[in-house]
């Protein structure tokens, strides 16, 4: 039982550090970032550079969030800033995006997969159960992510301004509120979070071109169900995280990999604003 | 006259292809106070949001003393001193009475200086400044709006429809405020309206609004003004 | 009555004989296949095996075209389908060997399987009221799930590494590409007669403006889900080709990447084009196995790059790009025709036996009861009774915020109220949605001219014929037959001349026009009408306001006017209901609304 119960939480978790990314952008631009799971695997590949040159293992995670947020920075103002009154179009470009990053680090790497040395090792026992030491740390990682961007948002000003972007755009615009900037500003940063995303998951998967992929699905789908809201996205990880771990437990882990999609989906069709409480 | 804050000349404007605003011209003076009054659909609100850049103009110019603002995008307006009060959703509902008006302050004003300008004007507000703006009432909202739009330090404020729904005794407490915040800063006012003795209380000119065009006005002490301003409102 | 279908001719258009497209479309088609018989004997072995591939690909991606290029249904998870097929097949002659038998059976369950997975999908993402992100999200879930089943199936699928060395149908590579190149032929012709046929046109409706659709009577819902499941079809039969020639089987074929891969063919030839999603992914899978082996990563980045510029500088593609310089060039060596749009001829319709009866009935053309509104706790229509009759134009009015248009939305969509009953022509509207209410005899013109942009005038006004009159699905019919109301506001306004050309480039004016003729075109009993002369000039109104004066009169409609022009209101309504806060505050003749004093204080502000 401790361990099923343990391994929802953790679950969560992941779940909330690979989505939350997703989520900022989606709530401030009502834009469906697909080269998210791109922007994962880029933070992967940050890591493994990192365990490349020798450097400490916890030094791949604000590699990656600088690579993440430079090539973000880039994907916006070249890409997504066109696409803003498109966005079935832009789910599209995004995903060309996403295949471009994989095809380039395909060549500068190559199709193999990779590893990157983990920022710690070993187990740790709770309630007399052995479990892994990391795990628990991405759970506290998740709760300070929360805590952090929930802070960020509400006590700074431009915090302030991005949910009154949010709220009301073209309210936020006639008080004098860049919202064009604050767009920019935001998916930088949602990008950012991606790649650190990718950088902190790499002890649990292996590091290939492909490996966002998985990744994208799960986090758009929690991201459709949670609509702009970080609370709502830690119930949602939790909800579709932890009927993950209890599926695969039972059932298998080939219906556990379907679990958060069929799930979505089902919830969505009874209650259109998911989790949200709008 | 002296300079005019506000200047629209041969304005024409509206949504997609229907033209709402035609060939418009309008002129605030520095402390001047003009209401634009009309029938619903006759493009009062339009015109207030062409002049803040939310919609296109198909011809004509918008201008702040020197400054062309006709291709500016609505935050620029803002930035450069336009305060502008839609008649509708124009709260954060969900944030603070203070978060509200933080928004609105650039760095030209402090909140201390802002919190001056909240307590001549509604002081009941500064005790509820931490209350959601969506829990306060219809009238006190409607304060609040007006709080924001004097605590920034604009040079023109642009109100639409602020009465409508508001108390007698709102409105004339609303009046007093106005005038008095437009004696101070020299403020320039366009308020877009339909009520009659707000308009006459509160306005110096008044121009009539039909189908878009500018088909009267006159000064609003004129004996005259109630009879033609209910003239053309009414049915 | 018998003197129906009296001829009127409508367009002065170009007379020009109908079939002339359909010749150059079969002349094209004869091309096409002399090439496909052709082609194997000029070619190197390795080229036709990887052409025929590259075919069936094609016929695919003309499916993803018309979901998504006609349709608007951007579609994820057409590989699901494909894989439908494809492990039908499989499956098939992995366990019941090959046999003539056994490769129709296989087929045949592809489609089932297919269809009843699309069946489920369009069931889930169609519903009434369901966002088209919406739609695209479950097309997304699909491949998942099936990928994840093919998984779970173990051995018996063959789980991760899919089905080999099974028996199929004994055709040597030749043989193959001439049989799938006859296919993809007759598809993409059958494909280009359907879209362009009146049929073919409401599917860009939709795909424009499913919401006016949905208010011309026509169960959009059911029109998708139908294109969908045929389209399931389509991408089955070519995953029983891939199974049979390929002889492999694995789980990426139903997988969410190759269903995104099918969208980038389709958007780099061109959506909405037909012949350039074929042509491209043709080019796109030939060139890749040709230089996948000596540039693998370099030719997908180029592609990445490729796709992502196509999406954001060319949303249509590269095909019109390419038909748009082979128009110019004719224009410079001056071989160019004038562009000859189709004539079109507009008939007299008769009348519905129904209507008839209904304009002769003596009870109320519309009984309001007790309707409300809330949105949570907010009321915005509360009390509301009212009744109107035939021949009557009935105003309402009221400041902004009054429930007007609410009140519009919910006579006209029965789902809308919370709570009082509305009748049409005696019968209750219950709970219908919008396009049952308009069997019932309602059309609402919405506030903003709400017509189709990218149609035709004349094909915007078939389409809101269609309730009554099928549209043809092979075929541009040329004609469409409007009743005499309908006719006559599209001849004083001058439309008749104008039916060839595209909706958008009309002024405000006419569209606003437009939108009342297609309205009706449904011969309607009760004509909602919000704002039908905002933005109009001054003549305009004037026109509008005569026409349905006599409109009233000649035909017995019951017209419902949302106007805030009260001088048009005061000209034209045979009776003015004042709505104030959500309520009836008066209801009786022009004169009497006038010179209230109740309705001067609502309209000049309450200190007066």
């Amino acid at each position: 039982m401790v361990p099923v119960l343990l391994d929802i939480i953790t679950t969560a978790a992941i779940l909330y550090i690979v989505s939350s990314g997703l989520l900022l952008v989606f709530g401030v631009m009502k834009l469906i970032n697909f080269a998210h799971g791109g922007l994962m695997t880029l933070g992967g590949y940050a890591a493994v550079i990192a365990t490349a040159m020798g450097m400490n293992p916890w030094i791949g995670i604000p590699l990656a969030a600088i690579f993440g947020g430079i090539v973000g920075l880039g994907m916006e103002r070249v890409v997504v800033r066109s696409l803003y009154d498109r966005p079935l179009d832009a789910i599209l470009a995004t995903w060309g995006l996403s295949i471009i990053i994989g095809q380039v680090i395909t060549l500068v790497f190559d199709r193999g997969v990779h590893f990157a040395e983990p920022p710690i090792r070993g187990v740790i026992s709770i309630l007399g159960e052995p479990y892994s030491t990391y795990r628990l740390i991405l759970t506290a990682v998740a709760l300070l992510l929360g805590v952090g961007l929930t802070m960020a948002l509400r006590g700074t000003s431009l915090g302030l301004s991005t949910r009154a972007v949010i709220m009301n755009e073209d309210l936020a615009r006639g008080l004098g509120i860049n919202s064009g900037l604050v767009r920019s500003i935001t998916f930088t940063l949602g990008s950012g979070l991606a790649a650190v995303a990718g950088a902190l998951i790499t002890p649990l998967s292996s590091v290939d071109p492909n490996m966002g992929v998985a990744w994208l699905i799960s986090a758009f789908m929690l991201v459709l169900v949670s609509g702009s809201s970080l609370y709502s996205l830690a119930v949602a990880s939790v909800v579709l995280g932890g009927a993950q771990v209890i599926v695969s437990n039972y059932f298998g882990s080939v219906l556990g990999g379907m679990t958060i999609a069929a799930l979505a989906a089902v919830i969505l069709r009874i209650r259109p604003q998911g989790f949200s409480y709008e | 006259m002296t300079e005019a804050v506000l200047a629209v000349n041969g304005l024409s404007s509206g949504y997609g292809q229907a033209t709402v605003i035609r060939n418009l011209d309008l002129k605030i003076a520095h402390g001047e106070i003009v209401a634009v009054v009309g029938k619903n659909g006759m493009g009062k609100s339009t015109l207030l949001k062409s002049i803040m850049g939310y919609l296109p103009k198909f011809s004509g110019s918008v201008s702040m003393a020197q400054h062309a603002i006709s291709e500016s995008r609505p935050h620029q307006i803002a930035r450069l001193g336009v305060a502008y009060v839609p008649q509708e959703k124009a709260l954060f509902q969900d944030l603070t009475v203070e978060e509200n008006i933080r928004l609105a302050l650039r760095g030209s004003v402090s909140w201390n200086e802002a919190e001056a300008t909240i307590r001549r004007c509604f002081p009941f507000l500064l005790k509820r400044l931490q209350q959601k703006a969506g829990t306060l009432s219809g009238g006190e909202q409607k304060m609040l709006l007006i709080a924001r739009s004097l605590s920034v330090g604009a040079k023109v404020l642009l109100i639409d429809e602020i009465t409508e729904g508001m108390q007698p005794s709102v409105i004339t407490n609303l009046v007093e405020i106005i005038k008095r915040e437009r004696d101070r800063s020299g403020l320039g006012v366009l308020l877009v309206e339909q009520n009659i003795p707000f308009t006459r209380a509160v306005s110096d000119r008044y121009v009539l609004l039909d189908k878009g065009e500018i088909s009267g006005f006159g000064n609003t002490r004129d004996p005259d003004t109630h009879d033609k301003i209910a003239a053309h409102i009414s049915l | 009555m018998s003197d129906a279908n009296v001829k009127e001719l409508g367009s002065a258009s170009i007379q020009r004989p109908q079939i002339a497209p359909l010749t150059r479309m079969v002349v094209i088609a004869a091309i096409c296949l002399i090439g496909v018989g052709a082609a194997p004997f000029f070619m190197d072995a390795y080229s036709v095996n990887v052409l025929v591939r590259s075919m069936i690909y094609a016929s695919i991606a003309l499916s993803v075209d018309i979901l998504w290029g006609y349709l608007g249904v951007l579609t994820f998870g057409q590989s699901a389908f494909f894989a439908a097929g494809a492990y039908a097949t499989a499956l098939v002659f992995t366990y019941g060997g090959f046999s003539a038998g056994n490769a129709l059976a296989a087929v045949l369950i592809g489609i089932a399987v297919a269809v009843a997975l699309a069946g489920l999908v369009a069931f889930l993402a169609f519903w009434h009221g369901a966002s088209s992100l919406y739609a695209s999200v479950i097309t997304l879930v699909l491949p998942i799930i099936v990928t994840q089943v093919l998984f779970s199936g173990g051995t018996y699928t063959g789980s991760s590494s899919g089905l080999t060395g099974f028996e199929t149908i004994p055709l040597s590579s030749e043989a193959w590409f001439w049989a799938v190149g006859v296919w993809l032929v007759v598809l993409t012709s059958a494909a280009w007669m359907y879209t362009r046929s009146d049929a073919g046109r409401l599917l860009i409706a939709i795909r424009e403006n499913e919401q006016r659709c949905k208010y011309l009577g026509l169960n959009t819902s059911n029109i998708k889900a139908v294109i969908f499941l045929i389209c399931a079809a389509i991408g089955a039969i070519a995953g029983w080709m891939y199974a049979n020639y390929t002889m492999v089987v694995a789980p990426e074929i139903a997988g969410f990447t190759f269903g995104t891969e099918l969208l980038i063919w389709v958007a780099l030839g061109g959506r909405g084009t037909l012949f350039g999603p074929v042509i491209g992914t043709i080019i796109i899978d030939y060139a890749s196995a040709q230089l996948q082996g000596d540039f693998p990563f370099v030719w997908k980045l180029v592609i990445g790059i490729v796709f992502v510029s196509v999406i954001v500088a060319l949303p249509r593609g590269i095909l019109p790009l390419v038909s748009h310089a082979a128009n110019w060039l004719r224009v410079r060596t001056g071989k160019a025709q004038p562009q000859q749009y189709a004539q079109l001829q507009l008939h007299k319709a008769s009348r519905s036996e129904r209507n008839i009866i209904a304009a002769e009935s003596s009870g109320p053309a519309l009984i309001v009861s007790g309707v409300e509104k809330r949105y949570g706790s907010l009321e915005v229509l509360s009390g509301i009774d009212f009744e109107a009759t035939y021949g009557e134009i009935v105003s309402l009015v009221g400041p902004n915020g009054a429930g007007k248009t609410t009140l519009m939305t919910c006579i006209a969509d029965g789902s809308k109220r919370s709570g009082g009953t509305i009748s049409v022509a005696g019968q209750d509207i219950g709970h219908r949605p919008p396009e049952e209410c308009v069997g019932l005899g309602v059309g609402r013109k919405f506030q903003m001219a709400n017509v189709f942009d990218t149609l035709t005038v004349g094909e915007c006004l078939q389409i809101a014929r269609a309730r009554l009159d099928p549209l043809s699905k092979w075929q541009k019919s040329g004609v469409c037959s409007l009743p005499p109301s309908a006719m006559h506001v599209v001849r004083a306004t001058g439309l008749h001349t104008e039916l060839h050309l595209p909706a958008q480039v009309l002024s405000h004016g006419k569209k606003q026009a437009l939108e009342l003729a297609m309205v009706l075109a449904l011969e309607p009993k009760v004509i909602l009408l919000d704002e039908p002369t905002a933005g109009l000039t001054k003549a305009e109104r004037t026109l509008i306001g005569t026409i349905l004066v006599e409109l009233t009169k000649a035909e017995q409609l019951c017209i419902l006017l949302v106007e805030h022009d009260l001088d048009f209101v005061r000209e034209i309504s045979s009776r003015v209901i004042v709505l104030h806060q959500g309520r009836i505050v008066l209801n009786g003749s022009v004169d009497e609304v006038v010179n209230s004093e109740l309705v001067k204080s609502v309209y000049a502000g309450s200190g007066h």
